[in-house]
């Protein structure tokens, strides 16, 4: 069923507490009001691993929406956070539409933010901010993957604006700060210095307990290994993150790539085999 | 602007000015071997879009803001700390980084060696201190007007980059004359859109750089150092 918006535009909303208890994590306190809402959580890797769907129940985001996530994970909690389906950002009447994220981590919890793509429509006007604060043995492992215009359809991102602000605190010092902006246009579209033609792009960073050096080299290998249509990299932040980029014509060649890294992550964090979410298939 | 304020402008945007500018090709190493940029026209697309879109902009903005807050005396301890660690969360890459932080570190110990007031400002920073952290410190110091010093700033990175290209494509000394001059207009534009820009709108179109500075920090033989 698709929900309709009180006035023009949406507010919603969605904010979670986590715990561990007894080994088992919980939501503490829920919030949410529409068009955001979460499924009830499940635990297909074992109750110490949350796993969490968002879902957006008016299909997309359009110009003057603003949706606030908030998400709190008290001491030595671990979640895994998804969404449903790709988010849909329509072409824009003018106003901007915004999302804020905001995640607070506490000391030995750990946060996987992983959503499925984003569709940036032709037009859209678009500003999202995510702030990240981690404790001091926080882990954080997140990614996100968008595609401009409907490229299947022939669509090109030449009209509009998207901005993507994300920040990564540690014990209140800036250890990361990306501030992407695809002001739409022909020249950004095509040229080799922006998207170089390619529609797809994606980022994700991985803050936790990691040999970085040895870290970059497994995961350029992830990338290298496989014949690629795209381009992508990755690098050290500070704080000993490690971020990937990708810009390439396919989302699920750098989903594949960004879920082998999940995998990789497991292993070598915790020593586990990771379970994927079923609506990721 | 006074003539011992163009003398300092010149200094500090001068390539002589011993920072090792000259070891860096922010990307285009690889971009040449790609051969993504292979000649005048390439060369000079590529800074065309840095100015309006890329990190230069968001780079010579923070050098704005160091230069502001040098000048207000009341705030300018915290601010400098805070557009210093702003600047290393916001460099795309570790090579980019590394690259900011040892010219800003060399720039700072030089500003230091001219103008030794300036010893506890730089105390404050610490190490690392970023390049257009020191570059606005140094100008501020000298009292240099910001929008000369905003194309004083711009004008060394883009001298800077050409003579990359001269040594990778190859291009001719002359060539690489022509392409300064054309760069003036969006150089020019680039600076005052910079001067406006607020900083909730600080950012930049950055997969063509980052991509290509994570490949050049693996790339198998390298002139340069980013």
């Amino acid at each position: 069923m698709i929900a309709l918006p009180q006035n023009s535009s949406w507010q919603g909303r969605l904010e979670l507490v986590y715990e561990n208890k007894g080994g088992s994590t919980q939501i503490l306190r829920a919030f949410n009001q529409a068009p955001l809402k979460v499924q009830r959580p499940f635990y297909p890797e074992g109750k110490h691993i949350c796993h969490t769907v968002s879902l957006h129940t008016a299909g997309g985001i359009v110009g003057g929406d603003r949706l606030i996530q908030s998400l709190q994970l008290n001491p030595k909690s671990r979640v895994l956070i998804t969404t449903a389906a790709a988010a849909k950002i329509y072409g824009s009447n003018g106003k901007q539409g915004q999302q804020i994220i905001t995640a607070r981590v506490e000391d030995r919890a750990f946060l996987e933010w992983m959503p499925q793509s984003m569709i940036v429509f032709n037009g859209a006007i678009y500003r999202q901010e995510m702030r990240v604060e981690l404790a001091d043995h926080a882990g954080f492992f997140g990614w996100e993957i968008l595609r401009f215009g409907r490229s299947a359809r022939g669509e090109k991102f030449i009209r509009g604006e998207w901005r993507s602000h994300l920040e990564i605190w540690r014990n209140n010092k800036l250890l990361w700060c990306d501030r992407q902006w695809l002001p739409g246009c022909e020249e950004t579209y095509t040229h080799p210095h922006s998207l170089g033609g390619y529609p797809v792009v994606g980022h994700l960073i991985w803050f936790g307990d990691l040999e970085i050096e040895k870290a970059i080299v497994s995961v350029n290998q992830l990338w290298t290994n496989n014949q690629r249509q795209g381009e992508a990299g990755v690098t050290q932040m500070q704080g000993n993150g490690l971020l990937c980029r990708y810009r390439g014509t396919s989302v699920t060649e750098v989903k594949n790539w960004f879920i082998q890294t999940w995998q990789f992550y497991r292993q070598s964090d915790f020593g586990e085999k990771a379970i994927a979410p079923r609506v990721w298939l | 602007m006074s003539d011992r304020q163009l003398l300092h402008l010149l200094q500090l945007s001068n390539p002589m000015l011993p920072v090792g500018a000259y070891s860096y090709s922010e990307g285009l190493e690889y971009l040449v071997e790609q051969k993504i940029i292979g000649d005048r026209e390439q060369l000079y697309s590529w800074l065309e879009q840095e100015l309006r879109y890329g990190s230069i902009r968001t780079e010579t903005a923070v050098m704005v803001r160091a230069y502001q807050s040098k000048r207000q005396e009341a705030r300018e301890k915290e601010e400098l700390i805070y557009w210093n660690e702003w600047f290393s969360a916001v460099r795309e890459t570790k090579e980019l980084r590394q690259q900011s932080w040892q010219m800003g570190q060399s720039l700072l110990k030089l500003l230091v060696s001219l103008e030794p007031d300036l010893a506890a400002i730089a105390k404050d920073i610490g190490n690392p201190c970023n390049y257009p952290i020191a570059f606005g410190i140094g100008a501020a110091n000298w009292q240099i007007d910001i929008e000369a010093t905003a194309i004083g700033y711009l004008q060394s990175w883009t001298t800077n980059l050409i003579g990359a290209g001269v040594k990778l494509i190859p291009l001719g000394q002359t060539t690489a004359q022509h392409i300064l001059q054309d760069i003036s207009a969006p150089l020019l534009m680039a600076k005052t859109k910079i001067l406006t820009l607020t900083d909730e709108e600080l950012g930049s179109c950055g997969w063509g750089l980052t991509i290509a500075s994570m490949a050049h920090e693996t790339q198998y033989t390298r002139l340069f150092r980013s």
